[in-house]
């Protein structure tokens, strides 16, 4: 990618922070013009990306302050199209920018008035810059199930445009971690609502408090957790980021889960047959053994206390199946064969009388 | 090893089942036709799925549907299946107008499938959902761990 080779480490910092943004942003229901803008140059990642960032510097340094970005990014979105290859040149070259001091301060800016700048746009002093986030107002619904994905994330000293929406995400985070203190602030003044009347919930910076958002954050929290448990059980989950393709790959994986036992049915189905055949043959053959040495003394002594041998048959056998079982798969072959006489055990246990069973227990002794 | 764990319940049941499975079916030739395959087979898996949901009981949603989808698979299904599904209509209804209020497309793209998937899964909402796909993985695993070691055993003999 010519950014890449273009602005060396600083470039490479933003083409990851560009897959982590469009995945992020994918996911999300932004304004349609968005979607158009990362659909137009063909579907590409990073190529969408850097689409949104080719717009040439001052209007991107634009974007930040006025109200209607919508309009802005619209503004661009047909010229991507025909020619991506020269307008990054152009962007590459505000790349010197000295972004740091003057972006920093409108992103600490950003983060006081956006807790100003409520979903219900009642606020301040700063107006476009407010604003500005009404027109994001609904991502920041959606794009809160997104911050622990994109928490970890890229450094804010990058270009413009990056910097506005990691300037948001971070003030999410931020409205996130205080909103778990207010959660249990929230639960607490709950648990003291049996007094009153009234839940008296405070406030947190820039969160409505209707209870309906407040059933809905906690309902969000709720998925939220439970798709991070998700991730953590289907394997090869945890690197995907977005609700979507962690959907996706979840979807692949219970479908595969089912598919493998059927499969796996049908071919103890016919391996089957087969057995019940040779577990006969080898079990009459080792208690015809038995029968004939010393055992066979034993077998009355052995009908006495068969009401406790039965209630450890029941145990053994299975332990010594689980045990089986509980062997790495690796280790599965050679397992197999010494289980044999438990299995065989268990088997006969049910399809023969009490005489054969007595004897599988005493091969268990043996063992 | 727990003997009351979920994974010692469904092997003492499936295994109890596959020697009954076993039991009836007369020794046939050594090559039994592909019919006589599918059959064992359909039944295995009626085995496998049962014994699964039974060591579940009825804690879980999806094992309530399990049970209650092999019941009824008899003929007498009719009125079960216009019972279950007039039921199912209005738990999803009441569910989809809890959990869809914001049109989320790629969410309830992909929990659609997830409820076709998970059994029972039709009427619950997503976090719901998302805790019995997490159950059922976990017990989807189990029953393949062990049809497998099974079929291993089997295959040795």
């Amino acid at each position: 990618m010519e950014l890449n080779a273009g602005t060396g480490g600083n470039g490479s910092h933003k083409t990851a922070s560009e897959r982590d943004e469009v995945a992020a942003l994918e996911s999300l229901q932004f304004t349609d013009e968005i979607r158009r803008l990362m659909s137009a140059p063909g579907g590409d990642n990073a190529s969408s990306f850097t689409a949104l960032l080719e717009l040439p510097a001052p209007q991107a340094v634009q974007l930040i302050q006025s109200p209607d970005s919508a309009k802005l990014i619209a503004a661009p979105a047909p010229a991507p199209a025909p020619a991506p290859a020269p307008n990054v040149d152009d962007f590459r070259g505000s790349f010197q920018f000295p972004f740091n001091c003057g972006l920093i301060d409108r992103a600490a800016r950003f983060s006081v008035f956006a807790g100003d700048g409520n979903i219900n746009g009642n606020n301040k002093s700063n107006s476009p810059e407010p604003t500005s986030y009404n027109s994001s107002a609904s991502l920041q619904k959606p794009v809160k199930s997104e911050p622990a994905e994109t928490e970890s994330s890229q450094p804010l000293v990058s270009d413009p445009t990056v910097e506005n929406r990691s300037v948001k995400r971070k003030d999410r985070e931020k409205v996130k971690g205080s909103s778990k203190k207010s959660k249990t602030s929230a639960k607490e003044s709950s648990d003291d609502a049996e007094k009153l009347p009234y839940v008296h919930v405070r406030a947190r910076r820039g969160q409505a408090t209707d209870s309906h958002s407040l059933a809905e954050r906690a309902r969000r929290e709720k998925i939220n957790a439970r798709m991070k448990l998700l991730q953590d059980l289907v394997p090869g989950c945890s690197k995907i980021s977005g609700t979507a393709l962690v959907l996706d790959e979840i979807i692949n994986h219970v479908q595969s889960l089912q598919r493998q036992v059927e499969f796996l049915s049908m071919r103890l189905a016919a391996v089957n047959p087969r057995i019940d055949f040779n577990l006969d043959s080898v079990f009459t053959a080792e208690s015809g053994s038995l029968m004939d040495s010393n055992f066979s003394g034993m077998v009355i002594p052995m009908m006495w206390p068969e009401v406790q041998l039965n209630g450890n048959r029941q145990q053994y056998p299975q332990q010594l199946h689980l045990d089986a079982f509980q062997q790495p798969v690796s280790g599965r072959e050679e397992v197999c064969n010494s289980y044999i006489t438990p299995e065989n055990s268990l088997l006969s246990y049910d399809s023969s009388g009490n005489s054969a069973s007595l004897h599988s227990n005493q091969l268990k002794m043996e063992l | 090893m727990n003997p009351s764990s979920l994974k010692s319940r469904f092997t003492t049941r499936f295994l109890r089942a596959l020697t009954k499975i076993n039991a009836h079916k007369p020794i046939s030739s050594s090559s039994p036709g592909p019919g006589e395959i599918f059959q064992r087979y359909r039944r295995i898996k009626v085995a496998a799925d049962k014994s699964m949901a039974y060591s579940v009981r009825s804690r879980r949603t999806w094992s309530r549907a399990t049970l209650w989808r092999l019941r009824t698979r008899s003929p007498r299904s009719r009125l079960a299946t216009h019972a279950r599904r007039s039921w199912v209509k209005t738990r999803s209804t009441r569910a989809a107008s809890h959990g869809k209020e914001k049109k989320e497309d790629g969410g309830t793209v992909e929990a659609e499938e997830l409820r076709e998937l998970v059994p029972g899964g039709e009427a619950m909402d997503l976090c719901n959902l998302l805790d019995e796909t997490a159950h059922y993985i976990k017990c989807l695993t189990t029953q393949l761990d062990i049809l497998d070691r099974q079929e291993c055993t089997s295959r040795e003999l």
